[in-house]
């Protein structure tokens, strides 16, 4: 049954702590149904032990986690759900083909033809034979894929479903994601990738430090860190000016001038604002951001290396 | 619930057949079957010849310095001069003829022994005998791997991820060892009737009192061979689960076999109250139950009663214990091991 609110996922207060570690911090957390949900955070952030904590791998220490509507970890629940957290895991020994067929068999997970047909749509039709352990990691990604999407489930993590993949295969992997997420089936994708991620998600939660900082929808987030480019005759001034203002989000130096976190439809304020304490606008340019200048101002990260800004 | 644990031992059978592992196991329990019978059989057809033998200390032989050697009693007692042991003295002969015209009234007896040894059913009880010993080692090794690869492989995630359950996987995992240890005794013990077919056809005429074993004692003994190896199915499946590792559990699984037999060889030579204590361990009351010898040990082991009891209590709490850890632990990505 689905949540009657019309979300799949919604934790109140979860929480994990490793011992003085607190991996995930009071996270309440609402995914809605149907479409692409990013999942992003630097590394360490939060984001595996929130989906092993939804997925029944991991034990809260509190809080409560919900996947439509019922207890996140019952098997009932979780045979609703196809996931690839992590590197994928198989049995080195058996073939691709015969790994999914028990995935398939142990969680009654639709028919044993579907096996063929998804190793197919994974493009791995012609190595379904072959043991496991001979497959590249762009193959065992591939597998991983087909496997979460035994059964056709409602709800599909994938946790950076194209670590490995050559470009093509990024490209193949980015169009069967949004495919995906059509049809009402809720996709949660976890990418450091976030050119990618914008291409294809609708919704995005950002987590630092296992604390969710941002949430929603992906135009509505960026929209409001938008920013206007400022050189004034003061900068001192302007910067002084421009911290009264409500609506300024920040304000930091930047390439000689300033950057304001502001909606750009009101530039004219701000000018207006400066004027009135005598300081002019030499130039004023609105700036749109990308996810990952978004990310990067939010979390104080590289999203590729995870890494702090200096 | 059944029904979906069933499914389960059925798919967890799919996993094991395709290993070598399982294969190369049962061929050395067959092996070791096979020695059973045909040690009999061999042990049998000397007795026939010889009459029994007797072995001769170098210290009675006329050249010094050579090894002890056997000689036939058949050959002692036939008066033919030929067949008497040319190089041992006139009077250590006749001592050892007077030896084999003791051992001729038990002569009988120990042909239709050895005689019941290898034929039906007698063969099984005697190839259990040796076998159960190796099937602890190899339910240990086959445990150890079957449930240790989640851990090394990673491969736990993506099981659990399929909504299976904890409980009903890690229950099909044991259910599944321990119906492939009953079928792999009945598999060795099916090559063993094939052999005693043809080594009853070998040996020839029955010698007189021979057949008094049964097939509700071949069953018995069946019974106790595969039951004993339940205790350590849940002793190797709880170090397992609890290391998380197939290295651990073989280490622990084999190496306790032999540890506690040299420790209560030892302690209960230091001190007579060990001996209490130790009629508590699992592998004695192993012995005990199949009806076995002390191994290194020695001493009188716990009745069967004892130790149906004592296996019965250890199978309980180890096996509880790995489902308790194995429902409450975190399960983690790949620790590489196998």
């Amino acid at each position: 049954m689905t949540a009657q609110n019309g979300n799949v996922i919604e934790t109140t207060d979860l929480t994990k702590r490793y011992g003085d570690v607190v991996a995930v911090d009071h996270l309440t957390l609402r995914v809605p149904r149907g479409g692409v949900f990013g999942f992003l955070g630097p590394n360490g952030s939060g984001k595996t032990t929130t989906m092993g904590m939804l997925l029944g791998l991991v034990h809260p220490t509190s809080g409560e986690a919900r996947i439509f509507g019922d207890p996140a970890r019952h098997p009932a629940t979780l045979r609703r759900v196809g996931a690839m957290v992590e590197t994928p895991t198989f049995y080195p020994y058996l073939s691709g083909r015969a790994n999914l067929r028990y995935f398939q068999a142990i969680g009654g997970r639709g028919a044993p033809a579907d096996v063929d047909r998804l190793l197919d749509l994974v493009d791995l039709g012609k190595r379904a034979a072959s043991k496991y352990a001979t497959y590249s990691l762009g193959m065992k990604q591939r597998l991983g894929i087909a496997c979460a999407l035994l059964g056709d489930p409602e709800l599909v993590f994938l946790d950076e479903p194209t670590n490995g993949l050559d470009p093509a295969g990024v490209v193949e992997v980015r169009e069967l994601v949004r495919d995906l997420g059509k049809g009402g089936r809720t996709v949660v994708l976890s990418s450091h990738l976030l050119s990618e991620t914008e291409l294809v998600c609708d919704n995005v939660a950002v987590l630092s430090r296992g604390k969710l900082i941002a949430q929603g929808s992906i135009q509505e987030l960026l929209r409001q860190h938008d920013g206007l480019r400022l050189r004034t005759t003061d900068d001192a001034k302007a910067r002084a000016t421009l911290a009264e203002i409500r609506w300024v989000q920040h304000v930091e130096p930047q390439d000689g001038g300033l950057m304001v976190t502001a909606p750009p439809d009101r530039s004219w304020e701000i000018s207006r604002a400066l004027a009135l304490r005598e300081v002019y606008v030499n130039e004023l340019m609105p700036v749109h951001r990308s996810l990952e200048e978004f990310f990067m101002e939010i979390t104080g990260t590289d999203p590729a290396t995870g890494k702090e800004r200096s | 619930m059944i029904g979906h644990v069933a499914n389960l031992s059925r798919w967890e059978w799919f996993k094991l057949r395709r290993r070598w592992m399982l294969w190369i196991l049962l061929v050395f329990a067959i092996l070791f079957a096979q020695l059973a019978v045909w040690g009999q059989f061999f042990s049998y057809r000397n007795l026939q010849t010889t009459g029994g033998e007797l072995t001769v200390p170098a210290s009675l032989q006329q050249q010094q310095g050579r090894a002890p050697r056997t000689v036939a009693c058949n050959d002692l007692l036939s008066g033919d001069p030929a067949r008497q042991p040319a190089d041992l003295d006139a009077q250590v002969v006749a001592g050892l003829a007077a030896q084999c015209r003791q051992q001729a009234a038990t002569l009988p007896a120990r042909l239709a022994r050895a005689y019941q040894g290898f034929t039906l059913p007698g063969s099984v009880s005697t190839a259990l005998g040796i076998v159960q010993t190796l099937a602890l080692i190899l339910i240990a090794i086959l445990t150890a791997s079957a449930i240790g690869i989640d851990y090394g492989a990673g491969t736990l995630r993506s099981v659990l991820t399929q909504g299976v359950g904890r409980w009903p996987y890690l229950t099909a995992k044991i259910i599944t060892l321990a119906v492939i240890a009953f079928l792999g005794l009945v598999a060795a013990l099916a090559t063993v009737a094939i052999s005693s077919l043809i080594a009853t056809a070998i040996a020839g005429a029955p010698p007189e009192g021979a057949g008094t074993a049964t097939w509700s004692d071949a069953g018995l003994a069946l019974w106790k061979a595969w039951s004993s190896t339940l205790p350590y199915l849940a002793l190797t499946t709880f170090v397992t689960v609890f290391a998380r590792s197939s290295a651990a559990g073989m280490a622990i699984g084999l190496g306790y076999y032999f540890a506690e037999q040299l420790i209560v060889a030892l302690f209960s030579n230091l001190f007579s109250w060990f001996q209490n204590i130790a009629d508590f361990f699992l592998v004695r009351n192993i012995s005990g139950w199949v009806g076995g010898s002390g191994g290194l040990a020695g001493g009188a082991l716990p009745d069967q009663t004892h130790a149906l009891v004592v296996l019965a209590v250890y199978t309980l709490i180890l096996g509880g214990f790995a489902f308790w850890v194995f429902e409450r632990r975190d399960v983690q990505g790949a620790t590489g091991g196998g």
